[in-house]
């Protein structure tokens, strides 16, 4: 069981409040993903939750029990780091029994439990090796397995997949999604690459400078943002913002269009400008349309191959039903 | 060609400087071997026969050699001791984040920066001096007779005294290499239930053991040559309750004026230090690989 409350929760490091008072809910089971750019406090509120930094104010509430003056160990959480911080002195096979010594587990279940995880994870063959011996993928794998020995009652997971290249990160991606499946505990996971938010997430908790600016399932943030900033952080390539006139004539101070909601053609349409740089993906194809009076381009998402080059005309033509509209203040209309 | 020319010119360039360092090395070192094999005695000038193994035999049988031998490895591995383990002590200390780091760092520091001599006369004269030290007066003020340790317990009080200068370097190199432990280990290891003991045990000691080797090595070469602290305070006495083989040797080539076995001593604690070496690549040099 893994339900997770925070109630009003807050932390200042000196005078500097990194997280102002905090609500959130995170239900038994659920994979939440803290999103946000990097310094908007999802890895301190991470650490919060694992005990690693104490509150300032507010209170954590963990399975219904108080949490708030637990030590880390007592709080029936496990991490990954992301640098792994595996053991370099100890064996994979070590590594992953050393929270089972701590909490003094017969030697039998250690082993059974080991065996277990090492097979889930595709370590069998390698836990006579120390870390150094492993590829980055394979450090990350023995650092789920330490997790997952504990049997906790929710997995924490600070930006694990960073240190990794993309071909790798993609697969971890699938593999930590597949082990959410399997085990069905709780997981929090901090990233700021919201591609990883919108593939893994049941739940996007979407920060920024310490304040949750929305929180959703993928496909609600991505239909429905709530501010500008939002709409700004979810999806790629990301939103278009245009105001003045256009907006003005829909009723909002600023709207928002997404790439992939953008018709494209060369005789006629809505917004006529000139193609700037193009990018030919094959299944795709992006292109920057710059505008007169307009300093940044407009990005554009095409299906397949189209046969468009730097310096054509092209003209623009916005799905209506699918445009989002701001006020004044950034919030939606 | 241009290559086989340049480095034919390295070679000239830098033979001057190999040729010095060579000579300087060898030449006292062979010069050592000829006059232990001679019997030579500045008291008794004129001919200088070869005696062959004599000076050895009178070295090796002198008495006062395995008292040496002893002591010169109690003094090694009492200052080894005290160092490794004060050191790691006084380090994990540093290592907290606390008010006046900077300055507490210096302070700890500065024992390394006061010449052996000099420590050790301050040492002699204003703690361990039984009428005027102030390991006497504290005695006193507690109503205890004063200790005098340079009597009583010679090696124990050099021991006290070397393991003081040394403590900082050991100090020094365990706190940088504590520093570089990834924090991220400590709260892995704390989120695991590991206690602080037990992160130490199981996390902080691992990390620190190629720092232990590195210090335990360096300090043994030094300490096998230990003179200065000897000679100031006790003159290896009394009788030879302090005197290591480096003292020894002085005793027999420059109190006794006996060149002959004082080269012979020479040779010996050449042979010793190696001994010692290859034990101690043995038991903990495996530490230093990656």
């Amino acid at each position: 069981m893994g339900r997770i409350t925070l109630d009003k929760v807050q932390k200042s490091f000196g005078d500097v409040e990194v997280i102002p008072p905090l609500d959130l809910e995170i239900e038994d089971g659920e994979f939440v993903v803290f999103v946000g750019p990097s310094g908007c406090g999802k890895s301190t509120l991470l650490r919060l939750i694992a005990g690693l930094e104490d509150v300032t104010g507010g209170d954590i509430t963990i399975d219904g029990t108080p949490a708030t003056d637990l030590p880390p160990a007592k709080r029936r959480l496990a991490m990954v780091f992301q640098s792994y911080a595996l053991y370099p002195h100890m064996s994979v096979r070590k590594n992953i029994a050393f929270p089972m010594k701590m909490a003094g587990i017969p030697q039998d279940e250690q082993a059974r439990r080991i065996d277990n995880a090492a097979r889930v994870l595709n370590l069998t063959d390698y836990l006579d090796r120390r870390p150094g011996q492993l590829s980055g993928g394979q450090r990350q794998r023995v650092a789920i397995g330490r997790a997952i020995v504990r049997e906790p009652a929710a997995f924490l997971f600070d930006e694990p997949l960073s240190n990794l290249d993309a071909a790798l990160r993609v697969g971890m991606r699938l593999e930590i999604s597949e082990l959410h499946k399997r085990l069905a505990t709780t997981m929090i996971y901090v990233t700021h690459d919201q591609v990883e938010a919108m593939t893994m997430a049941d739940k996007i908790v979407v920060l920024r400078a310490g304040h949750i600016e929305q929180v959703g399932s993928p496909l609600e943030l991505y239909r429905t943002p709530r501010n500008l900033f939002v709409a700004g952080f979810i999806g790629s390539p990301r939103m278009n913002f245009i105001d003045g006139e256009d907006a003005s004539s829909r009723g909002a101070h600023t709207i928002g269009v997404r790439p992939e909601h953008l018709a494209v053609s060369d005789s006629d349409g809505v917004w006529r400008g000139t193609v700037g740089v193009a990018e030919h993906l094959g299944s795709d194809t992006f292109f920057h349309v710059h505008f007169d009076g307009r300093d940044e381009p407009i990005t554009v998402r095409a299906t397949g191959e189209v046969a468009l080059k730097h310096g054509d005309t092209v003209w623009l033509t916005p799905d209506e039903d699918r445009i989002h509209r701001f006020d004044q203040q950034g919030l939606r209309i | 060609m241009a290559t086989q020319h340049s480095r034919a010119a390295a070679r000239v360039m830098i033979a001057p400087s190999v040729i010095l360092l060579l000579a300087w090395m060898l030449v006292p070192l062979l010069m050592t071997l000829y006059f232990s094999f001679l019997r030579y005695n500045l008291l008794m000038p004129g001919a200088n026969p070869f005696v062959g193994f004599e000076n050895y035999t009178y070295f090796l049988s002198d008495p006062a050699f395995q008292t040496a031998i002893v002591n010169t490895l109690l003094l090694v591995g009492g200052v080894l001791v005290i160092t490794v383990v004060g050191g790691i002590a006084v380090a994990t200390l540093l290592d907290q984040p606390m008010w006046g780091t900077g300055l507490v760092r210096i302070m700890v520091i500065s024992p390394f920066f006061v010449m052996p001599t000099v420590s050790a006369l301050v040492w002699k004269n204003m703690f361990m001096n039984p009428v005027n030290g102030l390991f006497a007066w504290i005695a006193d003020v507690l109503g205890m007779a004063a200790f005098d340790f340079l009597t009583q317990a010679p090696l124990a009080s050099i021991i006290g005294i070397v393991s003081w200068q040394w403590l900082p370097f050991a100090t020094l190199i365990l706190l940088t290499a504590m520093q570089s432990l990834d924090s991220e280990q400590l709260e892995a290891a704390e989120m695991d239930g590991a206690s602080a003991w037990a992160r130490f045990w199981h996390i902080k000691l691992p990390h620190l053991a190629r720092a232990i080797t590195v210090v335990v090595l360096i300090q043994t070469i030094f300490l096998l040559s230990i003179f200065a602290e000897i000679l100031v305070t006790t003159n290896g006495g009394p009788g030879t309750a302090s005197t290591n083989l480096t003292y020894l040797v002085y005793a027999e080539s420059l109190l006794r004026f006996d060149v002959g076995t004082g080269s012979a001593g020479g040779v010996v604690a050449i042979i010793l230090a190696n001994i010692v070496a290859i034990f101690l690549m043995r038991m903990i040099g495996k530490n230093l690989d990656a």
